[in-house]
Parts: structure tokens; C-alpha cells; sequence
């Protein structure tokens, strides 16, 4: 186990350092994500200019819920670009069978072989906005609230993953590419918010079938005055556990109907 | 048939079917395709049994599409079969695959084991962590093959930036850093010059001789072949027609040389009549020829010493035959022959 470790980080340590050959482009990169991110911030604090509450919830819970949210979707995105590739790069052009012929879990090879660490850029907003907006709500941060604080994080960032890996492996069954991505993706905004605020129907989507809402929204209502969120908030990473076990399955499926190219 | 010892792969009744989606034409087609897709099944390989000894070289060879690539990849563990059994190195390889693929070196000549933005070293190091080879062994292994194949120099040189000759050569080093005992070779000279080709056959040769490594060799270039293995399986339509001896393929060339002659002046004489009986002229072109010939009977320099004798010749040469000829000539043998035997 421990060599496996070992080897992992050495994985990714080479496929950082294949990435950062290009230096002025990964910090302008990490700029970029700053800002991009900083834009959505401003969407919402002009949102608050104009209404004091959004159906109950206050400028400070929102911005916690959404400031928790990018910390586990900055990291999400640091290994996810392979998984936006994969039909392309993987499939059509049958990389896929030098995942295959090396002695470890392809999901892992694919998640490893690229990253994108200028999305910590994302991470660095995140924890500057939960920040701002739990010193506003006037929280007082002891030991297991930091730990809650981490399995969070993790649990969001493998709800991400487990998502678009269950996306990706439909690229095993379809030969050409089928636009699914982009609406899910679009699903991931609606997660950086209280969830009842967009009714009981897309409530239950983000609960139950494309589980957004336990990435941010219910596992941050631990620090949040609210009642009827208790069940669902501890909840969050056996919801985190049982959708990487579906994806794995998918996975394996997917990968044994992968048909290669021609030649 | 009792070999000397286990064979180190041996494939039963190997199947792979796939499905192929049928499109239909025109945009009306494209819509109906959305509704309703139409699949045919495409058998890819009909059912192939062969084996493979500890440290036999054995060229795998067929036209485009017969099935080779397809027979390879389930042999590495990268496509499941529809049917049948395969067993090679002590695994069932898609069942085993993260251990089988320890035992295992593939080179697919279309496509790099290597990342391409790495330096190749860093690359090589690597797969020495996925591979498991200590840093001590790796070290004494690249230095073992820059000794056979002069990678020396390309170390510190990205991927991207080799040629395809030197790329080649790097991917070969690559399959072997971990000492597999089954090597997969699929078209390992594709797009080569010919002092690189030498230079990777001799390597293969090298390699078989010191550590007995067994290897299958997918390839449409006939020399490879004829250098490296003693043995051929043909291919084609998805089914095994020859299983057999190298020897086989090398009448078979010899049966059917071509002289091909570009002349200057139209002949004088009765064309015909040049080499003597068992060479058969055809016209090809206005001022084109071709002469047909067993070069076991006839020495091609005798016959192109006459050719050139007669004939007001611009330009000779003596093309390399196609595999899809020798195959046909092969079966046409084969066949007789096992009618031969068995009626």
C-alpha cells in the first residue's frame, strides 16, 4: 500500500513537472482561475445589493455554502482534465490501451497522467471566501470543525470525480460524442447554493441523482443555524462512498467493453 | 503434439466479435440513426488455436484488417474476448491484467509507450516506479540497452522532439525495462529507413538470444520476418491459414520474383523469348515490362545480365513482393497440400 502511495505521487509529481515546462503560461493560468472565480463571487454579492435574504438565507450562510464548495471543486479540477479529454484523447484516438497495458488501476493512471494545478487558484478563493463569511457569522472554529472541514473537502472533490467518471464511461459505449458534460457541469452552480431555493424538484436532482448538494450545501449546514438538515448533513460521506462505488462499477464495465481503434 | 517445454502462450478458439454501427445515408438517414440505431456484428477473429514456446519468435502476419491487431490486443490484456481461451506467461490476460502486464513489453509502432512532453529518462524512470524496478537495476538496464540501441544521447531529449527512428528506438528500450518475459511487437519497423530497420531486427535478435524472450511480431514488411522468426501464423478474414514453418514463405517469395525493366526504345525482338522457358514476360506500360520467375531456378543477375544484353534498358528493378500475394500463394499450397494428405 505504502509503495502504491510512493509511486502515485511520483506519477503526479512527473506530470506536474511535464506541465510547469511552461511557466509564464501556468502562473498567468492561476490568475485566470482567480479571476474567473472572483467573478462568480461578484454575481453574488450583487445579488445581495439588491435583496437582503434569499428566502431565508443570509448573504454570510450563502457565502459560506459557496465558499466551501471551491475548495473541493479547485481539487476536483486539478486531476479532472483527463476525464473532459477522455472520448477524444482516450477513445477515438485509442490511447486507452497504454493505460491498459501498465501494471495499475486505469482510473487512477487517467486521473494522474494530466493535471491542471493552476486550479488552486480556485482553492485559494474558496477558503478566502468561507473564511470572510464565517468570521461575518461570527463562528468560533474548534478541532472538530476543522476535521468536518476536511471530510468535507474530500467528499466533495469524490462526488465530483464519481459524477464525470460515470459521464466519461459512456464514451466506452458510444462511439461518437454525446453532449451530456455540459448540463451536468451547469448542475455544479446550482450546488454553490442553498438548495430550497430552487423548489423541491431540483432539490431532489442535486440530492439524488446528481449529487451536488452534499458537496457544499449539507455538510456546510454543520455550521449553521438551521433545523431539518442534520440527518443529511452527516450523511455526506457515505453519499461520497456509495457514488465512487457506482462509478467504480461502471468503470470496470466500461473498460471491458472498450473496443480500441482499428489498427 | 508434445513440446519440450510449457508453452509460454496458448490461445483456443480465440473469438472477438464486434458490434459496428451501420449508418444510414443522407441527412434523413442521420435522423432515423438517432431513433434507431442499426448494429451488424463484425467478427473480427473466427476462432484462432495456436501455441507459442518458451523463447520462440513467431511473425504474425496477415493483410489490413485480418485480424492481427485485434488477436494482439487480447494477447495483452487491452481488448476482452468474445470467446475462446488465452493463457500466456501463466495468466489469463484480461481476467489477470494489472499482474499479467508486469511479465509482459508491448511496442505498438503507431503509437509511443512514452509521455510525450517528458524528457525520455524521466519517462524511463517512470515506468520504473510503475514496473517496480529499483532505482540500482533501472540504472544498469539503461545503460544495458544504450549499449544495443545508442539511446545514450537522446535521454534528456523530450519525446516530442525524437524522430519517429529514434522515438522507436527509446519505445523498444522502454518495453524492456521491466525484463518481460513475453514481448509484443506490433509493426516494429513501420515507417523506418532501412539502417534503422537493421539496427532494431538486430537488437530483437540480441534480446531472444540473451534471456530467451518469447515475442510475436505483427508486421508488412516481409524482411522482418524473414531476420527474426523461424516461424509464421497467417491471417486473414479473422481465421489462422497457415501455422508453420518460415521456410514456407521463403518458396513462396522465391516462386514469385518480379524483374521489373523502364525501357528507353520499344524491343526489337520477340521479348518472349529472353531468360529462356520459365520466365513469363508481361507488358505493363508502353516501354514497361515485367518478367515473372523462380529465382530458385533462375539467378535474377542472369537474367537481368540478359535483359540488359537485348534490350535498350533505362531503368531495373526487383520489387519486394506484397504479403497479400505470398498469402494467397500460401493458402493455394497449403491447401493442396492438406488435400493431399487427408483425401
Amino acid at each position: 500500500m505504502r509503495r502504491t502511495l510512493a509511486l502515485y505521487t511520483g506519477f503526479f509529481a512527473q506530470s506536474l513537472k511535464a506541465r510547469m515546462a511552461y511557466k509564464a503560461d501556468f502562473f498567468g493560468e492561476i490568475v485566470a482561475s482567480v479571476l474567473a472565480t472572483a467573478a462568480g463571487i461578484v454575481f453574488v454579492l450583487m445579488l445581495f445589493h439588491r435583496v437582503p435574504d434569499l428566502l431565508g438565507w443570509q448573504r454570510a450562510e450563502v457565502f459560506l455554502i459557496y465558499g466551501l464548495s471551491l475548495i473541493p471543486f479547485g481539487l476536483f479540477n486539478v486531476i479532472s482534465v483527463n476525464l473532459y479529454e477522455f472520448a477524444d484523447r482516450y477513445i477515438i484516438e485509442g490511447r486507452f490501451d497504454r493505460l491498459l497495458l501498465r501494471p495499475m488501476p486505469t482510473l487512477a493512471q487517467l486521473l494522474m497522467e494530466k493535471s491542471r494545478l493552476t486550479a488552486i487558484g480556485e482553492v485559494i478563493v474558496g477558503i478566502v471566501v468561507a473564511a470572510w463569511a464565517s468570521v461575518d457569522l461570527g463562528l468560533a472554529w474548534g478541532v472538530a470543525d476543522f476535521a468536518w472541514t476536511a471530510v468535507l473537502v474530500v467528499s466533495g472533490a469524490v462526488i465530483y470525480t464519481a459524477v464525470f467518471t460515470i459521464l466519461s464511461c459512456l464514451s466506452f459505449f458510444f462511439e461518437d460524442r454525446i453532449g451530456v458534460g455540459a448540463p451536468v457541469w451547469n448542475l455544479i452552480m446550482f450546488g454553490r447554493f442553498p438548495v430550497p431555493i430552487f423548489g423541491p424538484w431540483i432539490g431532489a436532482v442535486l440530492s439524488w441523482v446528481v449529487p451536488f448538494a452534499f458537496v457544499s450545501f449539507y455538510p456546510a449546514t454543520h455550521f449553521l443555524d438551521k433545523t431539518g438538515y442534520r440527518t443529511l448533513c452527516y450523511l455526506t460521506p457515505v453519499v461520497a462512498i456509495g457514488i465512487a462505488v457506482v462509478a467504480l462499477a461502471f468503470w470496470r464495465i466500461g473498460v471491458r467493453s472498450y473496443r480500441s481503434t482499428g489498427s | 503434439m508434445p513440446t519440450e517445454s510449457a508453452p509460454a502462450i496458448r490461445v483456443r478458439d480465440l473469438e472477438k466479435v464486434f458490434r459496428v454501427f451501420r449508418r444510414r445515408v443522407g441527412l434523413g438517414g442521420a435522423i432515423r440513426d438517432l431513433v434507431h440505431r442499426r448494429y451488424e456484428p463484425l467478427r473480427a477473429v473466427a476462432g484462432v488455436s495456436f501455441e507459442v514456446g518458451e523463447g520462440e519468435m513467431v511473425g504474425l502476419i496477415g493483410p489490413n484488417g485480418a485480424g492481427k491487431s485485434t488477436t494482439l490486443k487480447m494477447l495483452t490484456g487491452i481488448l476482452v474476448p468474445s470467446g475462446g481461451e488465452i493463457e500466456s506467461a501463466g495468466f489469463v490476460p484480461h481476467r489477470q491484467r494489472v499482474d499479467y502486464v508486469r511479465h509482459i513489453g508491448a511496442v505498438f509502432g503507431q503509437r509511443t509507450q512514452l509521455w510525450w512532453d517528458l524528457a525520455v529518462i524521466e519517462s524511463f524512470h517512470l515506468l520504473g516506479k510503475i514496473y517496480g524496478v529499483d532505482e540500482k537495476t533501472l540504472a544498469e538496464r539503461i545503460e544495458q540497452l544504450d549499449g544495443i540501441l545508442a539511446i545514450g544521447e537522446l535521454l534528456h531529449t523530450p519525446v516530442r522532439k525524437l524522430s519517429l527512428g529514434q522515438r522507436m528506438r527509446c519505445d523498444l528500450a522502454a518495453s524492456l525495462l521491466h525484463m518481460p518475459r513475453v514481448l509484443f511487437l506490433d509493426e516494429p519497423t513501420i515507417g523506418l529507413d532501412i539502417v534503422a530497420k537493421d539496427g532494431i531486427r538486430s537488437f530483437l535478435r540480441d534480446i531472444n538470444r540473451e534471456f530467451n524472450t518469447t515475442a510475436i511480431i505483427t508486421t508488412h514488411d516481409l524482411r522482418d520476418i524473414e531476420e527474426l522468426c523461424e516461424r509464421i501464423l497467417i491471417i486473414d478474414h479473422g481465421s489462422l491459414l497457415f501455422d508453420g514453418p518460415l521456410d514456407a514463405i521463403k518458396s513462396a517469395h522465391a516462386a514469385e520474383t518480379h524483374l521489373v525493366l523502364d525501357l528507353l526504345s520499344p524491343p526489337t525482338g520477340a521479348i518472349d523469348a529472353i531468360g529462356g522457358e520459365g520466365v513469363h514476360w508481361e507488358q505493363q506500360g508502353p516501354l514497361r515490362y515485367r518478367a515473372t520467375f523462380d529465382r530458385r531456378a533462375i539467378r535474377p543477375p542472369d537474367l537481368a545480365r540478359a535483359a540488359l544484353a537485348e534490350l535498350d534498358v533505362a531503368d531495373l528493378a526487383i520489387p519486394e513482393p506484397s504479403i497479400e500475394r505470398i498469402i494467397g500463394r500460401i493458402y493455394r499450397e497449403s491447401g493442396a497440400r492438406r488435400g493431399g494428405t487427408d483425401g
